[in-house]
């Protein structure tokens, strides 16, 4: 009985133990994303020999393209033009999304008023937007802005308001036990509130809101990926309407990935699970 | 001079619906400037919304509340919360600042001071969630001391925390109020907390009655560990538990 209270330490360590499995682990999942690369590769180098390279071009021809493209210095002044447009259409979703969302979420007679439009605004596919809003500003390069505008607004209210009704009553109650002003209450506790929230909304928006200003420059821009796409697309030049797309994506990856995570890390340091990213 | 005077207050829930019920009844108390006073008495005696109607968050049915300042302008109010109320995207330096009236170098330094006195100078630039529990209500403490309020409320500020960390901040708290001398009313259903705290305990009795108003005359500071503190708790406790068995009977409950 009393040999079996005496526990010795196991004869290995068990963090070093934890270690190489771990290690183990990491170098199988690297693996497999590599194979996973690898099939899509194989897959398209056997579907453009399947289609014809005419139809699918092969994948070196298409980097080659991009190289192309690169080398030109095209891109700078088109990718330029669609990041602006895209910015702009989020400015616009935020000044007019952002004070709905507010009503909606401090009011609940604005939320009934509001509440169902906004859904259904959300609710609305990208498509109908990008054609609405070529029909109200043809060829310009307003309508990229309207449909990105039009895309995010609902995303952009709903999320201040659901920010808004997160808000901590318990902190509005002492900044009031305080003697804070109502525009004290509003700058330190309702809007650091919300910010998160904005944050979720916009780069929600933003995985739908580019794919819809390329696709509204498709059919109405001046200017822009979209409208590089349309040309390449009439010349027949599939190798080149690929490029345009991967840079596009590369491109909006890195914006994504680079400017708005790092600026959410950073302004919501505060946050324990923010803290290591911001740093 | 009285701080506090309270008189014939009185507060009525649902006044005028069958549902009306009578937290408060014929209050009348004083608190004079530099004096610790703790209210307690068992859970819905109604010492929680006697503080509220103090602070001004709730009204009162009837009778007379009056709160004067030191400096002739209007009463300074500082609180301190059952749990801390720190605003956790500002940095605890920040979150002092907030509630100050104006944001100079003066206000800096008594902010800076009364950190110093919690022991968290070295955290001024931490945010409240990366401070425990027991430090957050440090910080909340000093930023309502901070304030130079004419009178500090208090609503159970230690019932959260754990039984040491309560200790070490029941003897901080007891050297800040030394060293600042504030008006304090403090909220406790804690009788021994309060004994060792107050220089005043006034019971409430359920129904919302004044039962007893004791004046707690010991030499400070007390430690709990010191025998003729805990030979004054024991009583008062004593004196507590003898007002529950009369509430309990129904005729003194009709008297």
């Amino acid at each position: 009985m009393t040999d079996q209270l005496v526990r010795t330490a196991p004869p290995t360590d068990p963090e070093a133990g934890a270690k190489r499995t771990a290690k183990r682990r990491r170098l199988r999942l690297t693996g497999l994303v590599i194979l996973g690369w690898v099939a899509m590769f194989a897959l398209w180098e056997y579907g453009s020999w399947w289609f014809g390279s005419r139809l699918l071009p092969r994948p070196i021809e298409v980097f080659q393209a991009g190289v192309e493209i690169v080398e030109s210095g095209n891109f700078v002044t088109d990718f330029s033009a669609s990041v602006l447009k895209t910015f702009a259409g989020f400015a616009v979703a935020a000044a007019v999304g952002a004070p709905i969302g507010y009503l909606m979420g401090r009011y609940n007679y604005w939320r009934a008023f509001f509440h169902d439009g906004v859904t259904i605004a959300g609710t609305i596919p990208a498509i109908v937007y990008a054609v609405m809003s070529l029909i109200v500003f043809g060829l310009s390069n307003l309508g990229p802005i309207l449909a990105v505008a039009l895309v995010s607004a609902p995303y952009i209210a709903l999320n201040v308001a659901e920010g808004i009704r997160g808000v901590d009553k318990s902190l509005v109650t002492m900044s009031e036990a305080f003697g804070r002003t109502p525009q004290q209450i509003r700058r330190e506790v309702l809007i650091p509130t919300i910010v998160p929230f904005v944050f979720a909304a916009i780069r929600m928006c933003f995985a739908v809101a580019w794919k819809v200003e390329a696709l509204t420059e498709v059919f109405g821009g001046r200017n822009g990926v979209g409208f590089q796409i349309r040309t390449e697309y009439q010349l027949y030049d599939i190798a080149a309407v690929l490029a345009w797309m991967f840079l596009f994506i590369v491109f909006m990856l890195i914006i994504e990935r680079l400017v708005l995570a790092k600026s959410e890390a950073r302004l919501l340091a505060w946050r324990p699970q923010e803290r290591s990213s911001a740093l | 001079m009285a701080v506090l005077t309270i008189k014939n207050l009185a507060k009525t829930f649902n006044v005028g619906t069958p549902r009306a019920s009578r937290v408060l009844d014929d209050i009348s108390f004083d608190v004079r400037g530099g004096t610790f006073v703790s209210i307690v008495g068992p859970s819905g005696c109604g010492k929680s919304t006697l503080l509220n109607i103090i602070s001004g968050v709730e009204e009162h049915t009837s009778g007379d509340i009056s709160l004067t300042s030191d400096s002739g302008g209007p009463a300074r109010m500082g609180y301190v919360f059952q749990d801390p109320r720190l605003l956790p995207w500002r940095s605890v330096m920040k979150n002092m600042m907030y509630v100050q009236n104006d944001r100079s170098e003066a206000t800096a330094g008594r902010c800076r001071k009364y950190l110093e006195m919690v022991g968290l100078t070295k955290n001024a630039d931490f945010f409240p969630g990366q401070l425990s529990g027991g430090m957050q209500q440090r910080v909340g403490i000093a930023r309502a001391f901070a304030v130079e309020p004419d009178l500090l409320l208090m609503d159970e500020p230690f019932s959260h925390l754990d039984a040491i960390t309560a200790r070490g901040l029941r003897a901080q708290l007891q050297d800040i109020w030394a060293q600042s001398k504030k008006t304090v009313v403090f909220v406790t259903h804690d009788v021994v907390e309060a004994v060792e705290l107050s220089d005043r305990i006034i019971v409430l009795q359920p129904g919302g009655r004044i039962y007893e108003d004791i004046t707690i005359d010991l030499p400070r500071p007390r430690r709990q560990t010191d025998p003729t503190v805990a030979t004054l708790q024991a009583e008062v406790l004593g004196r507590l538990e003898a007002m529950k068995t009369l509430s309990r009977t129904p005729s003194s409950a009709a008297a």
